[in-house]
């Protein structure tokens, strides 16, 4: 059995956690208290030397960094749940390449602005909104290139799912819900995509908590 | 037909493919794009990279962007010549997962971020955000502190064999070092590592611009 070392709400601990139940991988979550600073203790850090979860020990075998998590059991468990990563050469260059677009024209802009509007009000933080009116500019001109893109295909790496969708689902949905909706819905071809890999039956068993 | 990069000659991201395909043996054209001009705006070039944004390679046709999707792809296709970059082995492979991963969420955002105040914002008519600066140079420190800890028991990033994910430090790093921030040399093992990957040949030939 898998074991999941992560924060029930947390973006990346719920990424994992989406990616078992595409694949159909039973797993059992130990949480790790953030509000306690229990990443930050050497026994924890000792495993995961930047303080972060989630992590991993898959029968001994323990592996950090949500994507690179999802990558190891999307490929050790090839022929069961939803295909998420190609094997043909161009499909699984195009993918590399969606899946770098998620991390650098997606996630560099949501994430922050999630960060601002989302997690800092709950530390009792001031949100610098002077930030996030730049972060959100420069997210709309990514948008419009999603757009694009995604009028000529279903998913942004071709017509199948990939990892590379699924891993906006995290951070996508925070940024859905606290007020920004309208960047995905005032694109059509954009707010189908999002309808489409929001509403998948995985997604939808872990959104509230992995 | 020769693999054609589209990019700007000193450009970070333009630089980390130019360095794989050294690595690998694999000759190239070089298209400049002249991005001080916006023609990385232009719609000539955004047909081929919808976020405007370099580099991008056509290899007898297929299109492809995002740095390190092109470098995945080069080292994935020329497996079997110049230096391995990519493991072949189920645990090995993971670990490098894990490396690229830790990369681009706990290297690359700071020293980007870094790069664009101090050096690059000014190319393009803004000013340094100093506070930003202060911030980031602290968050990369500490990060580095991690990257001590791991490089102190193993060679590289992903185990005792160089892959992808050191190489993709180098750009970054570079021009950090040259403003004058130097986060490696205090910290011993990662002063270690960044001399070895910094001394390549691929890395000298390239590291001046193409």
């Amino acid at each position: 059995m898998v074991k999941l070392y992560g924060f029930p709400p947390s973006t990346c601990t719920r990424l994992v956690a989406l990616v078992c139940k595409e694949k159909e991988i039973p797993y059992e979550l130990t949480p790790i208290n953030l509000g306690k600073g229990e990443q930050k203790d050497p026994s924890f850090t000792a495993i995961q030397p930047f303080g972060q979860v989630p992590y991993i020990d898959d029968d001994g075998f323990i592996l950090y960094e949500s994507r690179a998590i999802a990558r190891y059991l999307i490929k050790k468990y090839p022929n069961q749940g939803t295909s998420l990563i190609p094997t043909d050469p161009k499909a699984e260059a195009l993918f590399e390449q969606a899946a770098s677009i998620e991390t650098f024209n997606f996630n560099a802009f949501v994430a922050p602005i999630v960060f601002e509007k989302v997690f800092k009000p709950r530390r009792g933080l001031t949100p610098n909104d002077a930030r996030v009116s730049e972060l959100l500019a420069s997210l709309e001109s990514k948008m419009d290139a999603y757009e694009l893109i995604l009028s000529k295909q279903r998913y942004l790496a071709g017509d199948s799912v990939t990892l590379a969708d699924l891993s906006h689902l995290p951070y996508g949905a925070a940024f859905y819900g606290a007020g920004f909706a309208e960047v995905f819905d005032k694109r059509p071809n954009l707010s189908r995509w999002w309808k489409d890999i929001s509403s998948r039956p995985a997604w939808l068993a872990v959104k509230d908590g992995a | 037909m020769v693999l054609k990069l589209y990019g700007f000659t000193t450009s970070t991201c333009t630089l980390r493919v130019a360095v794989v395909l050294k690595e690998k043996n694999v000759p190239f054209e070089f298209v400049p794009v002249d991005v001080l001009k916006g023609a990385h705006k232009a719609p000539e070039f955004t047909t081929y990279q919808p976020f405007g944004q370099v580099p991008y390679i056509d290899d007898n046709g297929l299109i492809l962007y995002e740095s390190r999707a092109i470098c995945r792809y080069i080292a994935a296709k020329y497996a079997s010549q110049g230096t391995p970059l990519l493991p072949t082995d189920p645990t090995a492979t993971a670990f490098f997962e894990q490396a690229a991963s830790t990369e681009t969420s706990n290297y690359d955002p700071f020293v980007s971020g870094l790069a664009w105040e101090l050096k690059f914002v000014s190319w393009f008519g803004g000013k340094t955000d100093e506070a930003r600066a202060k911030s980031l140079q602290s968050q990369l420190s500490a990060k580095l502190d991690a990257y001590n800890v791991i490089l102190g028991k193993q060679k590289y990033l992903a185990g005792n064999d160089i892959t992808l994910a050191d190489l993709f430090h180098l750009p970054y790093g570079a021009v950090v070092l040259d403003i004058g921030l130097d986060e490696f040399s205090s910290r011993p093992n990662v002063a270690r590592w960044w001399k070895d990957i910094s001394s390549r040949a691929s890395w000298e030939a390239v590291k001046g611009g193409i």
